[in-house]
């Protein structure tokens, strides 16, 4: 019985483990492989190899402002969202506090409800209040989707918090904001640079919102998307693959930060 | 001199549950003070409204003459050793010592000096840059300590702050809180519901249950002279028994317990013929020997049981069907007390009597 319960499954957990990283990275390979193809079309053979693409991008007018309009709509967003977050998940574990399951519900309500309607009600409203398409209207729906893992994150964080430490900062003579500053935000400070991060992506990352959103300046996503449109080429592919090899290595910087935080 | 701390018709309740029952005390200055008591007494409740954590129901609370009922505990010189120290993770030895010494506005030079004198007191010279999580639990400890001595408070607060600690580390931590007292001359509240850390170390024994005062004094009267059935339990070990007078003669009480006839002196009671009393009789009181003493109470009776506990050895003797005594022998008297039938024997003098509180009849 141990040897059919514990041998012969792991071998086909295994299996099924390494089939699952080649379906995940085949693709991403061969967009990787592609960017470096030295002809004007997505195809096999690969045969000359070049750098080119990768030049033209980076002299690409168009995609280095859809870069920095990205970013500056990503860091306005995690501002935004790390600000209400960690409001929201102070108030959760403050003293005294009813409904604290219906307050965190609530502020983790915009990470499931699907980008789609999300997108499209935003949109609406907007137009309700006569508020324009464009930048402040895509920061607005970025934040309101990214607040619930920040909370999530400084929550975590918060509960592993000795309450006492409060209090003896107050007892040495801290106010209650000198208390937060010196003693709260430091302690969350890990869990805090890992949930920014996260802001950051999913900010880089989202197109629904930013499609509805959006006015006629191009995120990068939407300008990806445009090209996509006008056929494939390996420029795309560079983008892309520069795109990739950045947020992943962001992404697993924050995943450090993030673990080192819980184990400390 | 003008009391510290005074505590005046406090009383704090949450809801029906009244934690601290109409608490009036008042602390000398320069004196290591303890409250004791078994959890849920009020004394961390009363150390905490004293700290500005809780404000009173009722009743006032002053600080050096002072009204502080309802100031808030950045406000109060007042600071708090707390049960798991509190330090602050991410910052070091030197800067959790400073941090109450920054907020009062002192200057870098003086705040460095100070702190440099308070780790050299405590000789944690070397481990100024060092995080609290690399420090041992009797380091932490001190850094707590020094942490919360650093503004110059006017009272220190000790919420149970050696309970984390092992006991050889407790012990030895002990003296060196006396010592730290001693030598800063400040007053020192200390709560635990440890009787032998509150005998070890306090001047001032308040003895809490139940959200009240039951008794206040030295260790010495306290273990002593028991005020109540309850204190006598409470500190130390003890015989309790349940009398009830036979006769009086001046000021000896001829008691009967459990049908044997004792004699006690009945202190500044005047007890009735029939009345029930308490005698308070400590293990170390009583004489155990082969042969039967000359005066004093007497009694036969069988050895029952033997603890050996290193420097003594403790005795369960019985002395009438199902009454057993605790008695305290030193080692280098055991060896005479092979067999089972032995007397045990006590001055009258070296008992207490406490009068039976809930009995009339």
């Amino acid at each position: 019985m141990r040897t059919l319960f514990s041998d012969v499954p792991r071998a086909s957990l295994t299996a099924f483990y390494w089939a699952f990283i080649l379906y995940l990275l085949l693709p991403l390979t061969l967009m990787m492989a592609m960017s470096f193809k030295d002809a004007n079309f997505v195809a096999f053979p690969i045969g000359e190899w070049t750098f080119d693409w990768y030049v033209k991008v980076m002299q690409d007018k168009q995609f280095l402002e859809a870069c920095l309009y990205s970013i500056m709509i990503a860091a306005a967003t995690t501002f935004a969202a790390t600000t209400l977050g960690v409001w929201i998940a102070m108030l959760i574990v403050a003293e005294g506090i009813r409904g604290q399951v219906i307050i965190f519900a609530l502020a983790c309500l915009p990470a499931v409800v699907p980008g789609m309607i999300s997108a499209i009600s935003l949109r609406i409203f907007i137009s309700t209040i006569d508020m324009p398409t464009g930048t402040a209207a895509i920061i607005l729906g970025h934040t309101v989707h990214a607040v619930p893992f920040v909370v999530v994150m400084a929550l975590t964080r918060l509960r592993s918090m000795p309450g006492n430490l409060v209090d003896a900062a107050r007892d040495l003579g801290a106010d209650s904001v000198v208390a937060f500053f010196r003693v709260t935000l430091p302690y969350l400070g890990p869990a805090l640079v890992g949930g920014m991060i996260f802001c950051v992506l999913l900010s880089i990352d989202d197109f629904v919102r930013t499609f509805f959103l959006g006015g006629y300046r191009p995120t990068l996503p939407m300008l990806i998307f445009a090209k996509v449109q006008g056929g494939m080429s390996p420029e795309i592919n560079a983008m892309a693959t520069l795109v990739l090899v950045v947020t992943a290595a962001v992404g697993l910087y924050a995943e450090f930060l993030t673990r080192r935080a819980r184990t400390r | 001199m003008e009391p510290v701390v005074q505590f005046e018709n406090v009383t704090k309740s949450y809801g029906k549950h009244v934690a601290v029952d109409n608490l009036n005390l008042s602390i000398e200055g320069g004196k290591f003070v303890t409250l004791l008591g078994p959890s849920g007494c009020g004394k961390s409740t009363s150390l905490r409204m004293l700290g500005g954590f809780e404000t009173p129901t009722s009743g006032r609370i002053l600080l050096s003459g002072k009204d502080v009922t309802k100031v808030p505990p950045n406000k109060r010189n007042v600071n708090i050793v707390f049960q798991d120290y509190a330090l602050f993770p991410h910052m070091s030895v030197a800067k959790n010592i400073a941090f109450g010494l920054e907020l009062k506005g002192l200057d870098n030079a003086s705040i460095h000096r100070r702190v440099s004198e308070l780790l050299e007191l405590v000789q944690l010279q070397d481990y100024a840059s060092r995080l609290p999580a690399e420090l041992s639990g009797g380091q932490r400890q001190r850094v707590a300590l020094m942490r919360a001595l650093a503004p110059d408070p006017d009272v220190l607060l000790l919420d149970e702050p050696l309970s984390a600690l092992d006991a050889k580390l407790r012990q030895q931590m002990q003296i060196e809180l006396k010592a730290i007292q001693e030598k800063t001359r400040k007053t020192f509240m200390f709560v635990t519901h440890d009787q032998e850390e509150a005998l070890t170390m306090s001047d001032t024994i308040v003895v809490m249950n139940k959200g009240r005062i039951e008794q206040m004094g030295d260790p010495h009267s306290l273990y002593g002279r028991p005020g109540s059935v309850f204190v006598a339990n409470f500190i130390g070990e003890t015989n309790l028994l349940r009398s009830t007078v036979v006769g009086t003669e001046g000021d000896v009480a001829a008691l009967s317990w459990n049908g044997i006839t004792i004699t006690a002196n009945p202190g500044g009671l005047s007890p009735k013929v029939g009345e029930h009393l308490y005698v308070v009789l400590r293990p170390e009181a009583i004489h155990c020997s082969a042969a039967e003493p000359t005066s004093g109470n007497r009694i036969k009776g069988k050895i029952r049981q033997r603890v050996f506990k290193g420097n003594h050895t403790s005795l369960m003797v019985e002395v009438g069907a199902g009454t057993l005594l605790n008695t305290l022998v030193h080692p280098s008297d055991v060896a005479q007390l092979n067999g089972e039938d032995i007397w045990v024997g006590w001055k009258p003098e070296t008992a207490t009597v406490i009068p039976d509180r809930h009995a009339h009849n």
